[in-house]
């Protein structure tokens, strides 16, 4: 259990190694790109080996009710005690390893994606950085670490999407990421003092996440009590996961290098808050209310964002729209699964599979911005996209398993949340679920369709849609130094990891069985409930024929279903005016209204208040400065004269 | 009993100077006639002390070390002194202390 | 610890005008000095005996009781620590100072002197004197090398100042007559217990007094004019160590002596401080000048600290401490690099300036780190700190806790507003041509980072060493 645990010793060299990468290099090497590069590289393949080596070495030895917990004890006062170790449970050793495989494949795509950049260095160390804190959050063996560490992914975040720094609206993209998260954070913050002082009744320290959830399994605490916590826990988790109504920073965030949008806005980051669920699972399954709200605003989510990436002309925004609610519809499945008594199974499922799916899909699409120097993706199809046949292949893999199509794996997994919505006693969840799915298979295909039949080049309605914005979107300096001007094809260190995540991709759905027993030590048997098997794919088949109806046969109008409906197509592409709302609320709440008060308060109040002070001595000196003659004679008398005065006092008084 | 074994004597000689270096310093308007009242002022204290240390105190040498600190003293203060008037000259053009008004409020 | 300086000083005194490099010298050698010492109390002090130790005592006025009593234990150490880094630092930065350089570097060290004084007596006395050694070379040191509106600042500060101490004595006096043990010995006056009433007397003048200086709402105003006025280093140590004299003397004076004053006052205590520190994050929010936005912050910053004393709790407390440590660390390392930036530039409207991450990526880093520390980011030493204040305070004051826990969003936002329109965005032609930080300019900047950074990673070498005086400390109250 001590610190020289072989065990300890591996978790701590996978959590420090990048942390030591991240320091020399933002210390030493800053100024030497490939040192740099070979620096980080070492220190993600190191880990990387040793987490899938933890993993084969314990994978038959552990178990969700029976972890391998190391820690020592990090800072001890008085009611706080926050240990630093690790918990190994099958959740935390597969998440490892996922975590630890995309990080480094993304390490090698950047080497293609990056070339040349000014920051190359600082990319890799702000990576560097941002694998160190993922990788400890996911074996933290201790909340307060877990929040440590959610708080550093949070930093790594800030600062990738504010990569290219000097275009406004990355830094400002940036900011917003860093403040919607921490506004989610404090809830979270807030749940864990809670949490603290509750566990501290019943005398246990250090809010480890064994003993939070041995105590909701033997219900130490109250109903009430895990309700508060877990509401305020969950705020964290949608800040992070970017669930309604703080997704808004999650779109903005794809400012960033298109690596980054594949590593922490789709794979892994944000996977954090539902991966807090997943580990916290009896915890939240305590309280039934928590779970409600929980599944109300995940399915918001889904519905939301599903509508919004409808609309959107921008191949990241589609995908970061359809990470949002992919988010929710894992949100989804793990609340009803609480609900209905189930495990964790179905939504942790499905955060491995959309691991690896959407790293792909951002990745391809990485690899077109790259070549094209846009991120419009009708641009890219007139331009030629489909011509780059890998990442066009791999592309349409990971949109069909994002769709929910055999045998890809997003259809196994979207299969069990499926299932766990079916179990509900209102089965509108598992219709509002299913429409979700729709959306979902229509406008992926929307992308699909559009980059793989693109119109003839006279065809009008290039009008509408070929609008090429000089400086692309997002993409700033980088496409000016080299974007436009090499077609070079696609390096091999970009195509790569596509190949390697597609294949991921479809072996992921058959490895259900030997992974649900790995996770619960059982494996059910799947009662196939064919009504729901079938109206599942037909939801997915279903929305891609609409799909091809409107954007791919020759015939097509190129014009969404929607369109019919113009109020709610522009409510959709103004983002249900989310954006507006919380522009609008700074704007008057902070800026307007607290800050300026505030401020005024102190210069005329406060600050006039001690000036008048200072003002009124001075005048009350002049009032009282006429008795300064400056004739020292005068003074001289009259103090001759009250000394003699006192004098005679003195010897007459008595 | 001659007049010159007595006290009193003495104390109204010291009286008299001071009460003229008083005078001087409130009346007289030249920085130099004052400075030369205040070493009255001096001399009278240094009087009252040899006077009662002749005829009162036990110790014989207390007072007449005391005049002699009084002496040293009053030297530097008219350096000093002085050094100021020749510095309020320079300034004024004058040293008579009715122009010296620059710190009226 | 306290000769060093003092040596300096006078070694400086002797030499000339023209010797600028040995009179830099010299003040870097004594405070260097003064942080080896500073250092080794820290790594010595035995953790496990616990108490006074190095204590140092020698009668001074017998007919009042004044003693020299110094000593060190584990509230002060941090402090000590601290004082010796920030000077050190601080002569570093201020190395390119032509300016009269013999006078700042007496002053300056003059002030060091004052600083490790109150750090260490335990003489109510003593305590005050140095207390105000420390304070007055600020008034000669903002007035004569200062910039925008000095005089003013001047003024202000040092009136300001003047009330608090106007408030300490009698609240000093009071004590010392009540006591009626003829001492000044703060042990000894300990254990007079002093009735209810003049404990809530004493108190209110005291922590107000003392509170003046910690910059405790409503009486701030004076710290971010006298930050924007003050040169560099005194900006540092002004802000970094001037700012804890006061919180740690309520701690040390007015928390010990009087506990059923302060358990009598601790919910007024409570309400300044949240009102501090929420306050102090959305002026800041409005501020233009960079020393403005850093100055509020302080302002908010101390009201952490004043929060965590205010609970009376050991969790409380240490987070309280640490946070005067972290704070001071941070404070420092803020002004010294707007410091580098506006003796560039000389200017400090973040709207002027703009993408310095590309003129300056070193200086700016600097910038980055203390910003993002000031905004609680973990790694830091400042998030442990805080972590301790609001979980004690909570548990203690629930709706203030809540209030200051949601004001760190605030507080976020407006620390990366800062950066955002400081060192990002396309970089303003004018500044193009100015070079980064020297490796030897970015020395004491890189020590500061280091420090923040350690005890970010180890805050319990920190945190056992607070507590091992912080429980028998509320255990006497």
């Amino acid at each position: 259990m001590g610190p020289c645990d072989p065990n300890f010793l591996s978790c701590f060299l996978i959590v420090a190694l990048p942390l030591l990468s991240f320091a020399v290099i933002m210390i030493f090497t800053w100024r030497r790109h490939r040192l740099s590069l070979a620096i980080s590289l070492t220190c993600s393949t190191i880990p990387l080996i040793l987490a899938w080596s933890l993993f084969f070495r314990l994978k038959d030895t552990v178990t969700l009710a029976k972890p391998i917990v190391t820690q020592v004890n990090w800072l001890v006062s008085d009611a706080v005690i926050v240990p630093f170790g690790f918990l190994l449970d099958p959740v935390s050793l597969l998440m490892l390893g996922i975590v630890a495989t995309i990080s480094w494949l993304i390490q090698i795509y950047s080497i293609g994606y990056m070339e040349g950049d000014p920051g190359f260095a600082r990319f890799y160390a702000d990576l560097s950085l941002f694998g160190m804190s993922m990788l400890s959050l996911v074996s933290a063996s201790g909340m307060l670490q877990l929040f440590i560490s959610w708080e550093l992914v949070g930093l790594a975040s800030y600062l990738l999407i504010g990569f290219w720094y000097e275009k406004f609206s990355a830094s400002e993209a940036g900011k917003k990421a860093f403040v919607v998260t921490r506004f989610g954070d404090i809830g979270f913050f807030m749940g864990l003092v809670f949490l603290t002082f509750f566990m501290k009744d019943i005398n246990i320290f250090g809010l480890g996440i064994f003993d939070i959830n041995n105590a909701a399994l033997t219900k130490k605490l109250t109903e009430a009590q895990f309700t508060l916590c877990a509401l305020l826990i969950f705020c964290g988790v949608a800040g992070k996961s970017a669930q309604f109504p703080i997704h808004v920073w999650l779109p903005d965030a794809m400012e960033g290098p298109t690596p980054v949008s594949a590593l922490l806005h789709s794979a892994t980051m944000v996977a954090a808050g539902v991966y807090l669920i997943t580990r916290l699972f009896p915890f939240f399954a305590a309280s039934a209310t928590a779970m409600t709200v929980v599944l109300v605003i995940s399915t918001i989510t889904l519905l939301l964002s599903s509508t919004i990436g409808m609309v959107a002309k921008d191949i990241k925004q589609v995908w970061a729209y359809s990470t949002v609610s992919q988010l929710g519809f894992m949100a989804m499945g793990l609340s009803a699964a609480a609900l209905g008594g189930s495990t964790l199974f179905a939504g942790y499922y499905h955060l491995t599979t959309h691991a690896a799916f959407k790293a792909l899909l951002f990745l391809c699409a990485g690899v077109f911005i790259h070549h094209f120097g846009t991120n419009d993706f009708f641009v890219m199809s007139k331009d030629g996209g489909r011509k780059l046949a890998i990442p066009m292949v791999t592309v349409t893999i990971g949109a069909l398993a994002l769709a929910g199509i055999f045998p890809f794996a997003g259809f196994f997994s979207k299969e069990a949340i499926l299932a766990q919505l079916w179990h509900l006693p209102n089965k509108l969840w598992v219709g509002l679920g299913l429409f979700g799915a729709f959306l979902t298979a229509y406008y992926t295909f929307r992308v699909i369709f559009v980059m793989l039949f693109p119109r003839k080049d006279d065809d009008p309605v290039w009008q509408e849609y070929y609008v090429r914005e000089e400086g692309g979107h997002g993409h700033g300096a980088h496409d000016d130094d080299h974007g436009h001007g090499g077609h070079h094809g696609v390096p091999w260190v970009m195509s790569f990891p596509l190949i390697v995540l597609a294949a991921f991709t479809l072996v992921l759905g058959f490895l259900q069985t030997p992974l649900e027993k790995f996770l619960l030590g059982e494996s059910h048997p799947h009662e196939m409930n064919y009504v729901l098997l079938f109206s599942a794919v037909g939801c997915a088949l279903g929305g891609i024929g609409v799909a091809w109806l409107d954007w791919g046969s020759a015939n097509a109008r190129w014009q969404g279903f929607i369109r019919k409906v113009p109020a709610l197509e522009n409510f959709f592409i103004q983002k249900w005016y989310m954006d507006h709302f919380w522009r609008w609320f700074l704007n008057t709440f902070i800026y307007g209204t607290f800050s300026r008060i505030f401020t005024y308060n102190d210069r005329r109040v406060v600050d006039g208040g001690v000036d008048a002070v200072a003002f009124s001595t001075i005048g009350s000196g002049r009032l009282l400065s006429f008795i300064q003659t400056a004739f020292v004679q005068l003074n001289l008398l009259f103090m001759v004269l009250v000394l003699a005065g006192v004098g005679l006092y003195l010897l007459m008084g008595r | 009993m001659l007049v010159f074994n007595q006290l009193e004597t003495y104390l109204y000689l010291a009286l008299l100077l001071f009460a003229i270096g008083l005078y001087g310093v409130l009346a007289r308007r030249s920085l130099i006639a004052i400075l030369i009242s205040v070493e009255l002022i001096l001399n009278a204290a240094s009087i009252n002390f040899m006077a009662f240390n002749r005829f009162l105190a036990p110790h014989p040498a207390v007072g007449q070390v005391i005049t002699l600190f009084i002496m040293a003293v009053a030297a530097a203060e008219a350096a000093i002194a002085l050094s100021i008037i020749v510095a309020v000259y320079r300034k004024l053009k004058s040293i008579n202390i009715e122009h010296a008004t620059e710190l009226r409020g | 610890m306290l000769i060093a300086p003092l040596v300096g000083l006078i070694i400086l005194l002797l030499l000339k005008d023209e010797q600028k490099f040995l009179i830099r010298a010299v003040s870097l050698v004594s405070a260097g000095i003064s942080l080896a010492l500073s250092i080794y109390t820290f790594m010595a002090y035995d953790k496990g005996l616990g108490g006074l130790q190095f204590v140092e005592k020698y009668e001074m006025v017998k007919t009042f009781g004044i003693t020299y009593f110094v000593g060190v234990e584990g509230l002060n150490a941090p402090l000590l620590l601290l004082t010796g880094i920030v000077i050190f630092t601080g002569v570093l930065t201020m190395w390119e100072l032509e300016e009269r350089t013999k006078e700042f570097f007496i002053w300056i060290l003059a002030l060091v002197t004052g600083v490790f004084g109150v750090f260490m007596s335990y003489d109510m006395f003593m305590f005050f004197l140095f207390y105000e050694i420390a304070v007055v070379p600020m008034y000669i040191l903002i007035l004569v090398w200062g910039s925008t509106r000095k005089e003013y600042a001047a003024m202000k500060l040092t009136l300001y100042l003047m009330a608090g101490s106007g408030l300490i004595i009698p609240g000093i006096l009071m004590l010392y007559s009540a006591s009626g043990l003829n001492t000044f010995n703060m042990l000894l006056l300990h254990k007079a217990h002093f009735s209810p009433w003049v404990q809530k007397v004493a108190f209110v003048l005291l922590f107000f007094g003392f509170g003046v200086l910690a910059a405790v709402w409503p009486f701030h105003t004076w710290s971010p004019v006298g930050h924007v006025a003050a040169p560099t280093a005194v900006s540092m140590l002004h802000a970094g160590v001037l700012m804890k004299l006061g919180s740690f003397a309520v701690l040390r004076v007015a928390m010990y002596l009087c506990p059923d004053g302060f358990h009598y006052w601790a919910q007024l205590m409570a309400l300044l401080a949240t009102v501090g520190i929420v306050y102090g994050v959305f002026v800041g929010l409005s501020q233009t000048d960079l020393k403005y936005v850093i100055g509020y912050s302080s302002v908010s910053h101390m009201g952490i600290v004043c929060l965590g004393l205010a609970t009376g709790t050991v969790d409380g407390v240490n987070g309280s401490v640490f946070q005067m440590f972290a704070h001071g660390i941070m404070t420092a390392l803020f002004f010294s690099s707007v410091g580098y930036i506006y003796d560039r530039t000389h200017t400090r409207d973040i709207h002027e300036l703009g993408g310095f991450s590309r003129i300056m990526p070193v200086a700016s880093a600097f910038f980055i780190t203390a910003a993002l520390c000031g905004a609680g980011v973990p790694g830091m030493a400042s998030f442990w700190a805080e972590l301790l204040v609001f979980i004690a305070t909570v548990k203690v004051f629930p709706v203030q806790g809540l209030l200051a826990i949601a004001a760190l969003v605030v507080g976020a936002l407006f620390a990366l507003r800062v950066v955002q329109t400081t060192f990002f965005n396309a970089p303003n032609p004018k500044f193009t041509h100015f070079e980064d930080v020297s490796p030897f300019l970015g020395l004491p900047r890189m020590m500061l980072i280091a420090t923040l950074i350690f005890f970010g990673i180890f805050p319990q070498t920190m945190v056992g060493m607070i507590k091992s005086a912080v429980i028998p400390f509320l255990q006497g109250m």
